[in-house]
């Protein structure tokens, strides 16, 4: 025993003379860069006794953040007193929340898109009235409703998650049972499952696009284009980012039996080739657990620099990993693809990042969940520092190979030797089995690395750019002219298209 | 060679809440009683306990056991006992929806595994997620949903190891322990073992009843939107007081039944990813078998329904639905002495004859408010626009 306690001893003494040195060392020879230099979390106190699964998270007007949980409740917090309130009960999974008014808000929740109001002014809702309820449940657990989000006409989006065979459906359904839609991993056995609808201000829901299997969840970049993420699994070799347009179909079959016009047979029986043909591909494929196992809600960084140096961009959250995915877009030859990369690592984020609001100052709110899956449960708080750390800022594809811009000039020399960009090519498969490996791996050289006058662009030429191609790039030790070090080193490019008539994703 | 009797314990795990832990006593002082007496024969035994609902014996070192990967990244044993040497045939059986694989781990072992693991990169399918590093004892390949596979290996030291599984973002989550010992009587109970997965120890909680279900008192008469037995998958079960409730169904607009004696337990539904419904807690001593009650213009034409929401008037909620595009308000009250309920109508205006069906044979009285019942249905007066009918149990 003794000797064990002076082993501790020692152990604990060596430990402590190692920190205090590497404190000391870091704080003289180094200018700050981690990641929590740039940005603080906070974890927000929730309430007690509340299974803190948080479905849906919004900001209401007047800055109170607004969150639904698994087991139904509706709760407010105000950020100023640190103080939670309940404002509605016995909700049905309300993945999704909108505010409307400080008094009233818009919730998905599982059988139907509703309007939650205080119309009495005491702070608690007490009208719960349907908006729209117009699609099929099967009673299958997997058959998620997320959104709603709206675009600058006024039109709602909701997302229609499928129904998974780890359960059957309820011998009575809503909406119309069709039983070729029940073979299959996910299926789509009611209508609309599997689709993105469009709810017009006239109270009409529409099926919009169709092809998702687990589409959690929906948002809008800049330019009002719609995205979808959606899980990788069957037909889905790895997770994605899709651009939803209407009618177009994104590649996961079941859905396509509630199609118009389409013939009335089991779609994952027809031919893999006839499948691929019909789909719209991703902008973006998340490389399974090099970046992504489960992504969730598209955000738009609409803080105008609030929150760093990111702002126009998109952020993704994920579920498996304790960061956030970046999203650099562009439109390449007409069409939308890019770089994800993950954000905010080390930061104290948690797992289960399901959604993601930007208050009006600028921080970024994050409801966690895990409902049996992998993932943390409750919210945190992300506010920037103000200082901006040395960041790949944007990357844009060249006739030749890559643009990459940084958040800080770069030390020349470390940011022209060709050894810190490495690169790596491959493709996931589209089938019917879960997930993918990776086809075709290869190393593609780089042939040369220029920087720009500013010092913030280095352009790569590589030996050779293929399209139909997820290109990985693992950046070596970058630094800045200011002597920062670069946060994150990985970024995965979604090379659908080449450059023809390339344009800037503003 | 006799193979150990395997009862997958997961399941009844789930349902017997507050048994856990009068089994768990009970097998502690089980193992106490075969070992003293094996040791007396100084035989080499093994044995395998699951969840500390069975005891499998065997007189050999060879022992045969069964774990499912369950919803919620759970595998069904949380821990198992095996004397050194013992050679184990573990079959892993995938009761979940996404894949999993499971790795046995040297003591102290697991997190480096996992985490080797996470940096596999394009090899990790490949390697089905599991890196060649001499901390791994043995391990299956990925296991799709509905599949197993069997692995065989021999623990010969004692010591703590693990299994778990590695396919990526389950290794920090799903995980056993394997006990290699000879002195099985010295374990910690289940609830209070370290080596534990925490997502399993939380099982044992719950069933200890200390969690609430909300940060509040439930106040009646309260409302769930939420799986309902014998019902749409639109449901809402309204607990008028805590021995009193219904089930209505927002899909059909209408009322499917009531009962007594207590309001819901959500406790499976709100579980893993949900995949159960909701249980009715007391007696369900109404059913409804006539279908949508109310009928415009002829007795026999079932109208169409739209469901609008509803509207809570001092907790209570009054549904609002359209029938052929007429407004209906509805609110349902508990009788104020025994076992019934009234329910509120009120029309929208209606031209020509409504009918209200309330059929016997579904469990109760019933009395309208105005009109008579004839061959079950209630001929509205022309131009009523509010009525009430009274469902007293028979």
């Amino acid at each position: 025993m003794t000797r064990i306690g002076r082993i501790k001893r020692i152990l604990i003494y060596l430990f402590l003379s190692v920190l205090s040195v590497s404190s000391a060392f870091s704080s003289k020879n180094f200018p700050a860069d981690t990641i929590t230099d740039y940005y603080e979390v906070e974890t927000i106190q929730m309430p007690k006794g509340l299974t803190a699964e948080t479905d849906g998270l919004a900001i209401m007007p007047d800055g109170r953040i607004v969150a639904g949980f698994h087991r139904g409740e509706i709760m407010m917090y105000n950020p100023k007193t640190k103080t939670w309130k309940l404002f509605a009960e016995g909700i049905h999974d309300p993945l999704g929340i909108m505010a409307v008014s400080n008094s009233e808000i818009l919730v998905m929740q599982r059988p139907e898109l509703t309007r939650i109001k205080d119309t009495n002014g005491d702070g608690v809702a007490d009208e719960y009235l349907t908006v729209t309820d117009d699609f099929g449940l099967s009673g299958n657990y997997h058959e998620f409703a997320f959104g709603p989000v709206k675009d600058k006409q006024g039109n709602l989006f909701i997302a229609l998650n499928c129904a998974s065979n780890g359960a059957g459906i309820f011998p009575e359904v809503r909406g119309k049972l069709d039983t070729l839609g029940r073979p299959g991993r996910m299926y789509s056995a009611v209508p609309y499952r599997g689709w993105i609808m469009k709810l017009t201000p006239d109270g009409k829901l529409h099926p919009y696009a169709s092809g998702f299997r687990s589409p959690n969840s929906i948002g809008f970049d800049a330019n009002g284009n719609l995205f979808a993420s959606d899980n990788q699994g069957d037909w889905l070799g790895t997770s994605k980012l899709y651009h939803v347009q209407e009618g177009k179909h994104y590649g996961h079959p079941a859905s396509l039996l509630w199609k118009e016009g389409f013939p009335h047979l089991t779609p994952i029986k027809l031919p893999v080739k006839m499948l691929d043909s019909l789909r719209t591909i991703e902008s973006v494929a998340f490389p399974h657990s090099r970046i992504a196992d489960s992504p969730t809600q598209p955000v738009l960084d609409n803080t105008g620099g609030k929150f760093g140096p990111f702002a126009g961009k998109m952020l993704v959250g994920e579920m498996n990993h304790p960061y956030l995915v970046r999203l650099m877009l562009e439109t390449v030859d007409g069409h939308i693809q890019g770089a994800c990369a993950p954000f905010l690592v080390g930061s104290g984020l948690r797992k289960g990042n399901n959604r993601l609001a930007f208050a009006a100052d600028g921080s970024l709110w994050i409801g966690q969940t895990d409902h049996g899956w992998a993932g943390d449960r409750g919210i945190q708080h992300v506010r920037w520092k103000g200082k901006v750390p040395l960041e790949l800022a944007d990357m844009k594809l060249t006739p030749t190979g890559f643009a990459l811009t940084f958040t800080q000039p770069l030390d020349a020399v470390t940011a022209k030797q060709v050894a810190n960009f490495q690169f790596k090519r491959y493709y996931y498969e589209y089938h019917e089995a879960y997930g993918s490996k990776q086809f075709d791996v290869q190393p593609v050289a780089v042939s040369k690395a220029e920087l720009s006058a500013d010092g913030k662009t280095v352009t790569l030429k590589l030996s050779e750019l293929k399209a139909g191609y997820i290109y990985e790039l693992e950046l070596g030790k970058l630094r800045s002219t200011t002597q920062q070090n670069l946060l994150n080193h990985l970024v995965c490019y979604t090379l659908n298209r080449l450059q023809r008539n390339t344009q800037a994703n503003p | 060679m006799e193979k150990s009797k395997i009862v997958p314990g997961f399941m009844r795990l789930r349902f017997c809440r507050n048994e856990t832990r009068l089994v768990e006593k009970a097998v502690n002082v089980l193992f106490f009683l075969y070992f003293s007496l094996m040791r007396k024969y100084a035989v080499v035994v093994l044995f395998v306990a699951l969840c500390g609902l069975k005891i499998p014996i065997a007189l050999a070192q060879d022992t045969t056991l069964t774990i499912r990967a369950i919803e919620g990244l759970k595998y069904d044993v949380p821990r198992f006992v095996v004397r050194p040497g013992t050679r184990v045939h573990l079959t892993l059986d995938n009761y979940d929806d996404m894949a999993h694989n499971l790795v046995v781990t040297l003591p102290n072992s697991r997190l480096r595994v996992v985490n080797t693991s996470l940096a596999l990169g394009d090899q990790a399918v490949k390697l089905n997620y599991v890196p060649r590093t001499p901390d791994v004892v043995a391990h299956t390949a990925t296991v799709d949903p509905g599949k197993s596979e069997k692995i065989s290996f021999v623990l010969s030291q004692e010591g703590i190891y693990s299994y778990v599984c590695t396919y990526p973002g389950h290794g920090f989550v799903m995980y056993g322990v394997i006990y290699v010992t000879r002195r099985p009587a010295t374990l910690p109970p289940l609830d209070k073992d370290p080596n534990v997965a925490a997502n399993r120890k939380d099982d044992m909680a719950d069933h200890a009843g200390h969690m609430p279900d909300h940060p509040y008192e439930l106040k009646y008469p309260t409302v769930y939107r939420t799986f309902m037995p014998d019902s749409g998958p639109a449901s809402i079960a309204v607990g008028l007081t805590p021995k009193q409730a219904y089930c209505w169904d927002a899909g059909a607009c209408r009322l499917r039944y009531a009962w007594t004696g207590g309001f819901i337990d959500q406790s499976d539904h709100w579980d893993g990813n949900g995949k159960k419904p909701t249980h009715v807690v007391g007696d369900v001593y109404f059913r409804d078998q006539g279908g949508f009650p109310i009928r415009f213009g002829t007795a026999d034409r079932l109208p169409e329904v739209h469901f609008k929401g509803y509207k809570l008037i001092n907790r209570y909620p009054e549904f609002r639905y359209t029938v052929n595009g007429i407004e209906v308000r509805e609110m349902i009250k508990p009788l104020p002495t025994g076992r019934g309920l009234v329910r509120h109508f009120s029309l929208g205006a209606v031209s020509g004859p409504v009918y209200f069906a309330c059929k016997s044979g579904d469990g109760v009285k019933y009395r309208p408010s105005v009109g008579k019942i004839q061959d079950g249905l209630v001929r509205l007066p022309v131009g009523t626009r509010n009525f009430t009918i009274t469902m007293t149990a028979e």
